[in-house]
């Protein structure tokens, strides 16, 4: 009987080893520092893991699918830029005000983004080049572009209003990047677990061959699944701008390797075919509580990288010896 | 002279005795080949000799010494060498470095290139070999390399050296330059064990014939004087083939008719027509371009000339996902590479080719998932506690049942199997032929692949024989014997 007990135990730590360090994260945090556990610094963790976490939502899609997409920080860049450029454009020719134009700014950097992530998922599924080559390239490319049509300055030309997006309250309480932060995990959530689509990429990211031969449409889901996260950057990019006032083509970097920390960190597998959005959820929180807790504990800044660095080698040896434990 | 003896040596396997109590000897100077059809225990013994299996019960000696190996490393170093169909070369690399691999010769801190050089001419010179030593093997053909796998081999010095098929990739012409060389061994002392499928080989090249069968050892015979009909008892025994229902006929209708298929490299021109309700066989030995017919057919790969009609209607450029909206379904050989998704669940399993039916919408329409799976579990009598549990937990005959419950569920008129029977128990085999009866009578024609013969016979209502990539006469099961079929499968 005591034997059972301990093994059901055993069980529920395995299922839940990530709820269970980031709850142990946040009291240990809470006791170290008083100010950790106010509403104000909740909310304000999630406002800053909102941008990065909506990538993440991509970000995992692209993972399952057996995939991976670092050309995310220059295209986060780059729709500030674009944005930010078509509305000072078009209020300096006299066509529209910079608070209407900035629509069409809006518009042109979206369709840029899904040109992009086609063009990702195109060259890796048509050529079998790795994943990691070509948006490799394609980040540098973007870097380029974000600084040529910018001249390298931070392009300036935003309406008031706009900043209502990255820095706007609403009900005067939750931040808007924090709102479209949790609307974007329950569609993401939902196309992975309830849509043939969602299954398909599982299918796809576990085996492609075998997927193939099943008749499911290998190439398509992959194109499918670089396109998506190209959007979630238009919007990390948009929000982004919006919190700074400005499209800057320096902006984002580094975030390639936040996202996939978070998607790692959530269980799933780099190799594709494992995989979910709760466990990316927990991944950007635990990243955030993380940062956060080191910043208010006065932790230096350097110290803080090796820190993230050793947790997601940590997260990874978890997962390897959990997979090793269930075979 | 030296002698390699096993003495009672099994192998258990979980739910198969791969080996049983089986006492052969094996000894050098001469070619003793080593003959089985699948599952005869042939490749497990192999795989004891050159320690990648540990027998169960048994022991084995060399000249009167207990051999006991804790990896192929290891017997490799007690003199154990295995040459095996797979080619271990490595293409970038020159004929020496592939030979010495590991162990090249240094003088200070640099690799001696002029020892190397030397010690591989001589050794190739030794064994007869006409190939340069600083050759890049990427340069080399088929059987060149197979030659330079044996001077690899014969680099150790060993004491017994197994070939497995060795000559299975290759052309006639080949395979005599091959025999001059492993002829030329026999004055060696080494002990030479030769696994082969082709018996029209073993005249040319072995001196005696160990048979297995089921696991068991039937006999050693000198090749001189041996009568092939005798051989070939000694290898399939008394078959007693359990036959398809009477009642199972086929109607006159013409589902698919495949004409002059041909790939441009395994399959050259094969042509067979399939009637609605048919189970059609395809008979021939490994390599003989089997698989890759049914491939071209389904679309897997692409076929470069020919002519496919499904249903009445010319096929242009077939996919996958073309010939499974059509309703064409194929059933892999090679289940945990190609045919599962080992990370998915046995429901996912069981709904990747039907994912576009569950449902109108893009959204999967879970009831209908629900009754999709249990359709298939319930009607192929797949053994499982939950269906989330991960496919890879279930046995082989139950995994291959997911296989075919994948493609069931889009409700097909023709489904390929291509080796429906591999790595699975006797009751699986008949459980998943029952399937092919049933479909049948539904309606639903097969064609079905398989090296082992006697279950073409039991299954199948005609058999279409393939040799060399191409498709020769048609013949029914009633009218034809096992060691018929076989020899039309050798061209003999």
């Amino acid at each position: 009987m005591e034997k059972s007990n301990s093994s059901v135990l055993a069980k529920i730590l395995r299922k839940y080893t990530l709820e269970i360090i980031l709850i142990l994260t946040i009291i240990v945090l809470s006791f170290l520092s008083p100010y950790f556990l106010t509403v104000n610094n909740l909310f304000n963790i999630l406002r800053n893991i909102s941008l990065q976490g909506v990538i993440a939502f991509g970000m995992t899609i692209v993972i399952v699918a057996g995939e991976l997409d670092i050309s995310i920080s220059s295209s986060v860049a780059l729709t500030g830029v674009i944005t930010a450029l078509v509305a000072g454009n078009l209020e300096s020719a006299g066509i529209m005000s910079r608070s209407a134009g900035v629509i069409p700014g809006m518009i042109l950097s979206l369709i840029v983004s899904i040109i992009i992530g086609f063009m990702n998922g195109w060259l890796v599924t048509k050529y079998k080049i790795p994943a990691m080559i070509v948006t490799l390239a394609m980040q540098n490319i973007l870097y380029g572009i974000a600084a040529l049509i910018s001249k390298g300055f931070p392009v300036i030309t935003l309406p008031n209003w706009y900043s209502f997006i990255g820095s706007g309250r609403v009900f005067k309480v939750v931040p808007f990047p924090v709102v479209i932060l949790l609307i974007f995990f329950f569609i993401t959530f939902f196309l992975l677990s309830y849509t043939k689509y969602g299954r398909a990429v599982f299918a796809v990211g576990g085996n492609a061959e075998a997927a193939r031969l099943s008749g499911l449409n290998v190439k398509k889901t992959k194109i499918i699944s670089f396109i998506l996260i190209q959007v979630c950057c238009w919007f990390s990019g948009i929000m982004l701008s919006s919190q700074v006032m400005s499209g800057t083509f320096t902006f984002a970097k580094g975030w390639e390797m936040t996202a996939i920390s978070s998607v790692v960190i959530g269980g799933a597998s780099i190799a594709g075919g494992i995989g979910n959005m709760w466990g990316t959820m927990l991944g950007i929180i635990f990243l955030g509580v993380l940062t956060n807790g080191m910043t208010l504990l006065n932790v230096n800044d350097y110290t803080q990288y090796v820190v993230r660095g050793a947790l997601i080698i940590f997260a990874v040896l978890l997962s390897a010896t959990q997979q090793h434990h269930n075979n | 002279m030296s002698i390699l003896e096993t003495k009672e040596i099994s192998k258990q396997y979980p739910g198969t005795l791969a080996l049983n109590q089986v006492s052969v000897s094996f000894e050098s100077g001469k070619i003793n080949a080593l003959v089985g059809k699948n599952g005869s225990g042939k490749s497990t013994l192999v795989n004891i000799f050159s320690g990648a299996v540990k027998q169960t019960s048994g022991q084995f000696f060399l000249d009167g010494k207990e051999l006991s190996f804790s990896s192929p490393e290891d017997a490799q170093n007690h003199g154990v060498a295995t040459v095996y169909q797979e080619l271990s070369l490595i293409p970038g690399l020159t004929v020496a470095e592939n030979i010495f691999i590991g162990r090249l010769p240094v003088k200070g801190f640099s690799i001696d290139w002029k020892k190397t050089y030397k010690m591989a001419q001589d050794l190739l010179d030794e064994l007869g070999i006409d190939i340069s030593p600083k050759e890049v093997i990427s340069n080399l053909t088929a059987w060149q390399c197979q030659m330079v796998e044996i001077a690899k081999a014969m680099s150790h010095n060993p004491k017994i050296l197994q070939l497995d098929e060795p000559t299975s990739s290759l052309a006639q012409n080949e395979v005599e330059s091959l025999f001059k060389i492993i002829r030329n061994l026999k004055k060696k002392n080494v002990i030479i064990i030769y696994i082969t499928h082709k018996l029209q080989e073993l005249s040319q090249i072995a001196d005696n014939v160990t048979v297995l069968r089921d696991g068991k050892l039937i006999g050693v015979r000198e090749i001189a004087g041996l009568p092939h009909q005798e051989l070939i008892n000694m290898m399939f025994g008394n078959v007693e083939i359990k036959s398809r229902p009477a009642d199972l006929k086929y109607s006159d209708e013409v589902i698919l008719d495949v004409r002059h298929i041909s790939d441009g490299r395994k399959v050259k021109d094969a042509s067979f027509q399939l009637h609605k309700g048919e189970v059609l066989g395809i008979a021939g030995m490994l390599g003989s371009g089997r698989t890759e017919l049914l491939s071209c057919i389904f679309g897997a790969q692409q076929a470069i000339s020919g002519e496919i009609s499904f249903q009445g209607k010319k096929i242009e450029k077939p996919t996958p996902t073309k010939m499974n909206n059509l309703g064409m379904a194929m059933t892999q050989e090679d289940r945990k590479r190609i045919g599962l998704n080992l990370n998915g669940t046995i429901g996912q399993n069981l709904c990747y080719a039907s994912l576009n039916r569950l449902g109108n919408s893009f959204i999967v329409d879970r009831a209908k998932e629900k009754q999709f799976i249990n359709r298939q579990i319930n009607d192929l009598a797949i053994k499982v506690s939950s269906t989330d549990y991960q496919v890879s937990s279930l046995s082989g005959g139950n995994q291959q049942k997911v296989v075919v419950g994948n493609w069931l569920n889009i409700e097909p008129q023709v489904i390929l199997f291509d080796e429906p029977s591999r790595g699975i128990d006797v009751n699986a085999k008949q459980q998943i032929f029952k399937i092919v009866w049933d479909q049948a009578a539904r309606g639903v024609s097969s064609v079905i692949v398989s090296t082992e013969l006697e279950e073409l016979i039991e299954v199948c209502h005609r058999i279409v024989i393939m040799r060399g990539g191409k498709t020769y006469e048609t013949v029914l099961p009633e009218e034809i014997t096992i060691e018929k079929l076989y020899s039309m499968c050798m061209g003999e």
